[in-house]
């Protein structure tokens, strides 16, 4: 068992996750809003990030999904691959791709994704978590 | 004039879809990866998708991929951070 724990942002959960740039590989870390109300369980994505970071990580496209809300409009989904090293997780996911990401923010971490772990505060009313 | 493999990729993209839709107990849930304008992989595993996919095209702007069974047409919420 193993947790990573964040603190607040703006007063507002988060979690740190890291990309993988092409061709290179070079590891930059991004902040995404960790939001439980982003999506559903089985929504055909995980992540809503940066287009130009979908790019960058060599982000193999799929089919465009329409989003309604904050990101009104027809938007690209790429997969590629994220890392939460801490929690010696490393997988393909599926992100849409946006022009502007939450301000504050560089993306949000929807609930089909945080629903792989257990997530949470866990005691610590500043700081949001998660735990394999 | 000639399309790009990108349409290529799309419209290819959609016929699948469409046929997919004629069965759909048959293919849901698994991707069906294509790149060059051909269907080169069908898989339920997205990681193995994107690997059988890298292998024949590493050029991943040249690649495309669907989920069969998946509603394109739903609208998907984010509400807004305020």
């Amino acid at each position: 068992m193993a947790r990573v724990q964040w603190q607040l942002r703006n007063d507002r959960p988060v979690i740190q996750v890291m990309l993988a740039l092409a061709p290179g590989g070079q590891k930059v870390t991004r902040t995404v809003l960790a939001d439980t109300g982003a999506g559903a369980a089985n929504d055909p994505f995980e992540f809503v990030l940066d287009e130009i970071d979908c790019l960058l990580c060599g982000g193999t496209p799929l089919k465009t999904v329409t989003l309604g809300g904050a990101f009104t409009g027809v938007h690209p989904i790429y997969a590629i691959p994220i890392e939460i090293p801490a929690l010696n997780f490393s997988d393909n996911v599926l992100v849409v791709g946006v022009a502007a990401p939450p301000t504050g923010f560089d993306g949000i971490a929807c609930f089909r994704f945080l629903n792989r772990f257990t997530y949470g505060n866990f005691g610590d009313k500043n700081a949001f978590g998660l735990e394999t | 004039m000639a399309k790009s493999i990108a349409q290529l990729n799309r419209e290819l993209g959609e016929q699948v879809l469409d046929e997919a839709r004629r069965q759909p107990n048959a293919y849901t849930g698994k991707y069906v990866g294509i790149a060059n304008g051909k269907v080169v992989v069908v898989t339920d595993d997205l990681n193995d998708l994107l690997k059988r996919l890298k292998h024949v095209e590493p050029d991943p702007s040249k690649t495309y991929c669907v989920e069969l069974g998946r509603d394109y047409s739903k609208v998907y919420e984010i509400w807004e951070v305020v």
